[in-house]
């Protein structure tokens, strides 16, 4: 082999390379006009109702805009703390044109710089806070810009068994509005065996039961937003936890966890099996005992707390946003305008079963003369969001990490949660 | 965040490779042999060394992926130094790494020697305790789920049975290190193969020279058969140590990459992760890199060092 044809040979190498190379790159370029002048990629992580309600949006939608195309993408578990994806797409500058997102991450993103501000669109098209419920609008806002569009909000209650109440000679119609009365259920209601539970009253972090809801129905707070301030150590809060760590204490941490390990979800929950007679639960728990056990005689009221009013919920909910250097962003905001409109919302709600960020859309569908579903939206304009900060997603395990380390006797309330203002300040500092 | 295995291949191929052609060939087609070995290098170049070595730069930044982030020398460094959930991570994988590495050489090597035997069938033998292997790592973490699972699982059922109550495994601080450790020592069968393969390597004359000294069964384990293993249990050593200290699939999707209960599965390549991706903090997650990739090297270079004392190659 002689050097001229070495020399051949790597030419042509370094041409296929080029080749190559230059097919890569043209690809990308046509990847986002593919198919047309005008096509719009939507990335969401919906299944089952709530997909079968996006797919009847987009139909409408593409109806009506017959130029614009929506090519939808199922993307698993997107906006659930999985982002990668997303992440990666936005990152290597090839992000879809519109994503599902939970709007408790976007001011996190938007802080990083990924998401495009839609503030201007916005306000050409005279969409404002007056549209939404003002948690869900403060949700999608970050530093007084709007970075998506509020699409669902959910509430959470106590849910209770009504014949389980009658059996143990409670007031099936008076269910408790005071932690003492919650205890005092919980307590009847209630059948150990050794270690194992025929069935559990109550326990305050199963389902929904997240600290936040204890924190703000004990009458705290967490979060100063003119401020900044951290206050995951509000004395109140502390209180919650430490009555927490009581009744953990009193049945039995890990006596409760072999409980909860042992059951699943959808047709295995035991609040539909009858294990558990009371639990904390989100209005999208409502569905799935219509379809488990459409028979189950129960209730829901709001979370009790101390003093019997008061009553205090958190609300969370999706959004369609933008991601940073979409290539589409008009047909794309032309999307989650219907999205977020009264009619893109009717057809989402009415099929996806989840709430509308449109109080109107909630009430011209009835949610508000449902005996179940009335409780949640009547309490909704009093809901509060989770903080609207940077570090939400920090905030959230830290606390989950504090519930779990003082019901485990690891650390006292007070001290895990002077740990979590501690270290979720530290990290907005940064 | 890759230390291991997938790095090895390529660059043990590409430097046997080179060498042999420069010795045959004349030195124009050195650069041929470069030619064919070009895919292999820019890969490596581009999609590994280049992302290696930029981590150190961003491990002294707060790059977010998204942001470039700003230049704060050891900052993160110093940072993870009083961080209490990145210690906590390290005690869970040195909890792990300790009782995980023994066990697996202790338990892999007498299942290797059990599954040496004159036996009729022993290929189906065989089969079986390599089955496991092939089990995806989440299908893994959700079969174990169930047979650990305190209400009705099947482990808690059989020690009901001869009259233990059973701990509740996965939901208890105390048991959900250990679970994990009989979890993964389940999918043994790849280091059992390697054992295999270095029993078959002793030669027969060594035990016919020992029973004709009238050693015994248990002797000639001792003086035969474990010494002339040592090379291949320092090679499962070394492996098995950086893997355990990899831990990362099975409890993140136990937990939903939470490392309940109590933090007690929050591994070091979970928090890791979440940092990176979770948090944006790629920055802090490269710094955590660079420190598991220094205690990793150092660790397999005390067990390299310790080796001339304790591996025994034959021959030599």
């Amino acid at each position: 082999m002689n050097n001229s044809i070495f020399h051949k040979s790597m030419v042509g190498f370094c041409l296929a390379i080029v080749l190559v190379l230059a097919a890569c790159s043209s690809d990308e370029e046509s990847g986002g006009d593919a198919g047309g002048e005008n096509t719009v990629q939507f990335w969401h992580s919906m299944t089952d109702t709530s997909g079968e309600a996006v797919e009847y949006v987009i139909e409408v939608f593409e109806e009506e805009n017959p130029d614009i195309n929506i090519e939808a993408t199922y993307v698993a578990n997107q906006g659930e703390g999985q982002n990668e994806k997303l992440l990666t797409a936005i990152a290597g500058g090839n992000p879809p044109d519109v994503a599902y997102f939970d709007r408790f991450e976007v001011a996190a993103w938007a802080a990083q710089g990924s998401l495009e501000p839609l503030t201007e669109m916005a306000e050409e098209d005279g969409i404002s806070q007056d549209n939404y419920y003002d948690f869900a609008w403060e949700e999608v806002s970050y530093e007084g810009d709007l970075y998506g569009i509020p699409t669902t909000t959910d509430s959470r209650l106590l849910f209770y068994n009504k014949d389980h109440f009658e059996e143990v000679g409670l007031d099936p119609e008076n269910p408790p509005t005071t932690i003492e009365e919650l205890e005092e259920a919980a307590e009847k209601l209630t059948i150990k065996e050794g270690n194992r539970f025929e069935r559990i009253g109550f326990i305050p972090w199963f389902g929904q039961g997240w600290f936040y809801g204890w924190g703000w129905s004990f009458g705290g707070d967490f979060y100063d937003v003119e401020t900044g301030e951290v206050t995951a150590d509000d004395p109140k809060n502390v209180e919650a936890l430490e009555w927490i760590t009581e009744f953990g204490q009193k049945y039995g941490v890990e006596d409760i966890a072999g409980f909860t390990d042992s059951q699943g979800s959808g047709a295995m929950d035991p609040f539909v099996s009858g294990q558990i007679s009371m639990k904390i639960d989100g209005n999208f728990g409502v569905a799935a005992l219509e379809k488990f056990a459409p028979d189950l005689n129960y209730g829901v009221t709001p979370i009790p707390t101390p003093t019997g009013d008061n009553f205090k919920t958190w609300s969370g909910g999706w959004s369609v946003v933008i991601p940073k250097g979409a290539n589409n962003q008009e047909g794309a905001w032309e999307f989650l305008k219907f999205f977020g409109s009264e009619e893109g919302q009717r057809i989402f709600s009415e099929t996806s079963r989840d709430f509308s960020v449109i109080e109107s859309v909630n009430q011209s569908l009835g949610y508000d003369e449902d005996p179940i579903f009335s409780e949640f939206i009547n309490i909704l304009p009093d809901s509060n969001s989770r903080p609207v900060m940077t570090e939400g997603s920090l905030y959230w395990n830290a606390l989950a990490d504090a519930v779990e380390a003082s019901t485990r006797g690891n650390g006292t309330p007070k001290e895990n949660l002077e740990e979590v203002t501690q270290q979720v300040t530290e990290a907005l500092g940064e | 965040m890759k230390i291991k295995g997938d790095s090895d291949q390529p660059l043990i191929q590409e430097s046997m490779e080179v060498p042999i052609r420069k010795k045959s060939k004349i030195s124009g087609s050195s650069a041929t042999g470069w030619l064919f070995a070009s895919p292999w290098v820019i890969g490596l170049i581009l999609f590994y060394a280049f992302p290696l070595f930029s981590s150190i730069y961003f491990s002294f930044t707060t790059y977010s992926i998204l942001s470039p982030g700003e230049f704060v020398g050891l900052g993160n460094y110093r940072q993870l130094m009083s961080d209490g959930l990145f210690w906590k991570s390290i005690y869970n994988t040195i909890y792990f790494a300790i009782f995980f590495v023994p066990l697996s050489i202790i338990i892999g090597v007498a299942l290797a020697m059990m599954l040496n035997m004159r036996v009729k069938g022993m290929a189906v033998y065989r089969t079986i305790f390599f089955l496991p292997t092939l089990v995806p790592h989440v299908a893994l973490a959700v079969l174990w789920m169930w047979l650990l699972n305190p209400g009705f699982g099947l482990v808690n059922g059989a020690l009901d049975a001869i009259g233990i109550t059973g701990p509740n495994w996965l939901g208890s601080v105390t048991w959900s290190k250990p679970s994990l450790i009989l979890m993964s020592l389940w999918a043994i069968g790849q280091p059992v193969i390697i054992y295999l393969a270095g029993l078959g390597d002793i030669p027969q004359e060594l035990y016919e020279a020992a029973d004709v000294d009238g050693a015994s069964w248990l002797q000639k384990i001792f003086t035969v058969t474990l010494p002339l293993l040592t090379p291949v249990i320092f090679f499962n050593l070394v492996m098995g140590a950086i893997g355990a200290f990899q831990q990362f699939t099975l409890p993140y999707t136990m937990t939903q990459g939470q490392g309940t209960p109590d933090n007690s599965l929050t591994f070091y390549v979970m928090y890791l992760y979440d940092n990176a991706f979770k948090y944006f903090k790629m920055g802090y997650a490269s710094a955590m890199a660079w420190i598991l990739f220094i205690v990793i090297m150092l660790l397999t270079a005390v067990i390299f060092l310790s080796s001339k004392r304790w591996v025994h190659y034959q021959g030599k």
